[in-house]
């Protein structure tokens, strides 16, 4: 079988070039994006990883609705009608093809699924008017068929596309009206508590989202992504690399919880994200923005951000109860929301059940100041003193200890711990850990996404 | 008892004329309350005052006023100036200029103190009578980072209580707070705790509620801008300001020793009067 597919492969290379009829700019892109595809080394910048990132914004949103059609078809080659629906969105919108563009598409289809000797592509005369890269495509995703895993191109388009949107994913363009099917996304910049530039941007992320709804596990014959692990450690990854690169979208972690709804990182990456949310920085920048007609920022108060926070943690703790980070982080918005005996007992279980220095000293400063709302002083003092030992580069369990030192009207103790603050005093973002506190939880976002392209690097699947 | 400390605070605020060097580490056991107050008439400062000219009620109950300074006590001006990202370029060099000018308005036994915060908090240069040295810090200052504005202000409090001078605070910040540990209303506490005056000059389109409270609570002002070309025409006149306010000092009778102490302050020739709204005292 193997063998008879290369020979075609060799004389479709002749044939295609004079065989195929012209096609829009529309669909030569979709081709040159499956070549793309099937050159990508996941997790690097290589040629097809630039081609992809060059196109302009309105390109990969016009590619977003085209990749939806060819998607469709993969499944089904005989379908000739495309419903699109924007993610979030009721209303469907018709795509119509030219009959060239649409013959051309189901060749793509034929070929991206592996599908070039199954009837429906044999009528077509897929073979025939697929080139050598096509028909390699064709091969592997065939290959993967048969190891039971009928998912090649959509797998390996969405780390195309991740690899896109996490290279640059600052890159905004001016904003223009909605116009076509493709969603419209708009990205704001931050910097020190304002909003700096509102663009839009490109839908690189909306594209690997859609591709992975479309997968099926093995043994399936519909698409089913919550039963595939693929997907669920490509969110988690994901979503913890968005974390730590402070690049927020709500929308990824909702559609996440909308295909994982019991997955405990998913939850607590969902917390953490709202948690982040309520932080003066974000709410201020937010606030502060105009937004075009029509578009709104998915984001509460600093209150109902931390109340939000507060029911993903909790579920994520009742699936997990030893999930000590989200008791930590759990016992940290509680302390936010203002019941800080709550707090104590959530950052008590996060002491019990982990053993990482960081989340201890998180833990220990936290509880420091659960217990000062408590009136409790001296216990306070007693868990910002262990902060302070658990971290002795750190500024924050001093100024705490300064604090608490004022309130008792003790200044020469005050002055007494101010003068270590200025002593620790460094430019270092890794002296105090609650600098980076609202990036902690995604501190492994590295190891994950390595853990998640490892099975498709050379050698691991062609 | 009282009686006996409040002669002692007496005494420091008067020695600290001549000897500078004394540390204030009996004072948190005095109960003697100082409060600055700048009395004007027409906008104009009000001068020559007596002990007999003034009206203190603490918590409604008229007080027995010891003391009243003015001019003769030298100041403890501590600059906490915002060093995060966004002041670099112009905002930075208006602020050096500003400091420069504020530096120089200074008298021979005045004494300043430098403190920048970034995400963390940088005590550039301690209280000391070496202006220059001050001037050289704040050249040296670099922006960098996020901003800690609460933790900054409330180190920049405990280095002006740090000397029994009478503590003048200017905090400049063009940012909202993105990284202090501590929360404002435990630094506000400590404000309302402090003899130390805040001033403050918020730049640009930040919410300065911090900042509104914090000079509130202390009887200071702020300033709200949106640029900073005249920068150092508000340190002067922050400086000015402060030089003609008086220092008025009692100790508390017949009131509850711990809580919130509402002040009322009168001329009894009249005149506005301005003045830090209470204080804190206890735990």
């Amino acid at each position: 079988m193997r063998r008879s597919l290369a020979a075609l492969l060799c004389l479709a290379g002749v044939v295609v070039n004079a065989a195929a009829p012209p096609v829009s700019p529309r669909i030569a892109r979709v081709e040159r994006w499956l070549k793309a595809v099937l050159t990508h080394e996941p997790g690097t910048s290589d040629d097809a990883f630039g081609a992809v990132a060059a196109w302009p914004m309105a390109s990969v949103g016009a590619l977003w609705v085209d990749l939806n059609s060819l998607v469709a078809l993969m499944r089904n080659p005989r379908i000739a009608r495309f419903d699109i629906r924007q993610p979030g969105q009721r209303v469907t919108q018709s795509i119509r093809y030219t009959p060239n563009d649409m013959h051309r598409l189901r060749i793509l289809a034929c070929a991206a699924a592996g599908l070039v000797q199954h009837q429906e592509c044999l009528a077509l005369k897929a073979g025939a008017e697929t080139d050598g890269d096509l028909l390699r495509l064709a091969r592997l995703a065939e290959a993967s068929v048969r190891r039971g895993d009928a998912n090649y191109v959509l797998r390996r388009g969405a780390l195309l596309h991740t690899d896109v949107a996490m290279a640059s994913p600052a890159a905004t363009e001016p904003i223009e009206p909605p116009g076509s099917a493709a969603p419209q996304r708009l990205r704001l910049s931050l910097d020190d508590g304002f909003g700096k530039g509102l663009g839009q941007s490109a839908v690189h992320w909306e594209i690997a989202r859609m591709l992975l709804d479309h997968v099926q596990p093995a043994g399936s014959d519909k698409a089913d992504p919550a039963h595939d692990d693929m997907v669920r450690r490509w969110y988690r990854a994901t979503a913890a690399w968005m974390q730590s690169r402070e690049n927020y979208e709500t929308l990824h972690l909702d559609r996440a919880r909308g295909i994982f709804p019991d997955d405990p990182d998913i939850l607590f990456l969902n917390g953490a994200l709202h948690e982040t949310y309520a932080a003066p920085h974000i709410q201020s920048a937010v606030h502060g923005v105009s937004l075009p007609s029509g578009m709104t920022f998915d984001l509460d108060s600093d209150h109902g951000e931390f109340r939000r926070a507060e029911g993903f943690l909790r579920r994520a703790v009742t699936l997990q109860p030893d999930f000590s980070e989200a008791h930590l982080r759990l016992g940290h918005v509680l302390l936010r929301l203002g019941k800080p005996a709550d707090a104590v007992k959530e950052l008590t279980q996060a002491i019990a059940t982990g053993d990482d220095d960081l989340l201890r000293y998180y833990a220990a400063l936290f509880s420091g100041a659960a217990r000062e709302a408590l009136g409790d002083f001296e216990a306070a003092a007693e868990s910002y003193a262990r902060a302070a030992e658990l971290q002795p580069s750190a500024q924050s369990p001093h100024l705490a200890l300064s604090s608490i030192a004022r309130r008792r009207g003790d200044r020469s103790g005050a002055l007494r711990e101010i003068r270590l603050v200025f002593e620790l005093a460094s430019g270092s973002e890794d002296d105090d850990p609650w600098w980076t506190y609202h990036t902690a939880q995604a501190r492994n976002a590295d190891d994950l996404l390595a853990e998640l392209i490892q099975p498709f690097l050379s050698g691991s699947d062609r | 008892m009282s009686a006996r400390l409040a002669s002692v605070v007496v005494f420091v605020a008067a020695s600290t004329l001549v000897a500078r060097a004394q540390n204030a580490a009996f004072s948190t056991k005095v109960e003697a309350v100082r409060v600055d107050v700048l009395v004007t008439d027409k906008g104009q400062p009000v001068r020559g005052l007596t002990p007999a000219d003034f009206e203190i009620f603490d918590n409604g109950v008229l007080q027995q006023v010891d003391l009243v300074s003015f001019e003769q006590i030298p100041l403890n001006v501590i600059l906490a100036l915002d060093m995060s990202d966004s002041v670099a370029g112009e905002r930075l060099d208006h602020l050096r200029i500003a400091g420069h000018a504020l530096l120089n308005g200074l008298k021979k036994d005045d004494q300043a103190a430098l403190v920048t915060f970034r995400r963390d908090v940088t005590l550039d240069a301690d209280l000391t009578t070496d202006a220059a040295a001050v001037r050289a810090a704040l050249d040296e200052a670099e922006p960098a980072g996020a901003t800690a504005l609460v933790d900054g202000a409330y180190s920049a409090i405990v280095v002006g209580e740090s000397d029994v001078g009478r503590a003048l605070l200017i905090v400049f910040s063009d940012g909202l707070d993105t990284s202090s540990w501590l929360p404002s209303e435990s630094v506000l506490e400590s404000a309302k705790r402090s003899d130390v005056v805040a001033y403050a000059v918020s730049v640009g389109r930040a919410r300065a509620e911090f900042l509104r409270d914090l000079t509130s609570f202390t009887g200071g002002r702020l300033f709200e801008i949106e640029k900073t070309a005249n920068l150092s025409a508000i340190f002067l006149s922050v400086l000015e300001e402060f030089r003609q306010r008086y220092l008025v000092s009692y100790t508390p009778h017949g009131v509850a020793r711990d809580g919130w102490h509402r002040l009322t302050v009168r001329v009894k020739r009249g005149g506005t009067v301005k003045a830090r709204p209470g204080y804190l005292a206890g735990s």
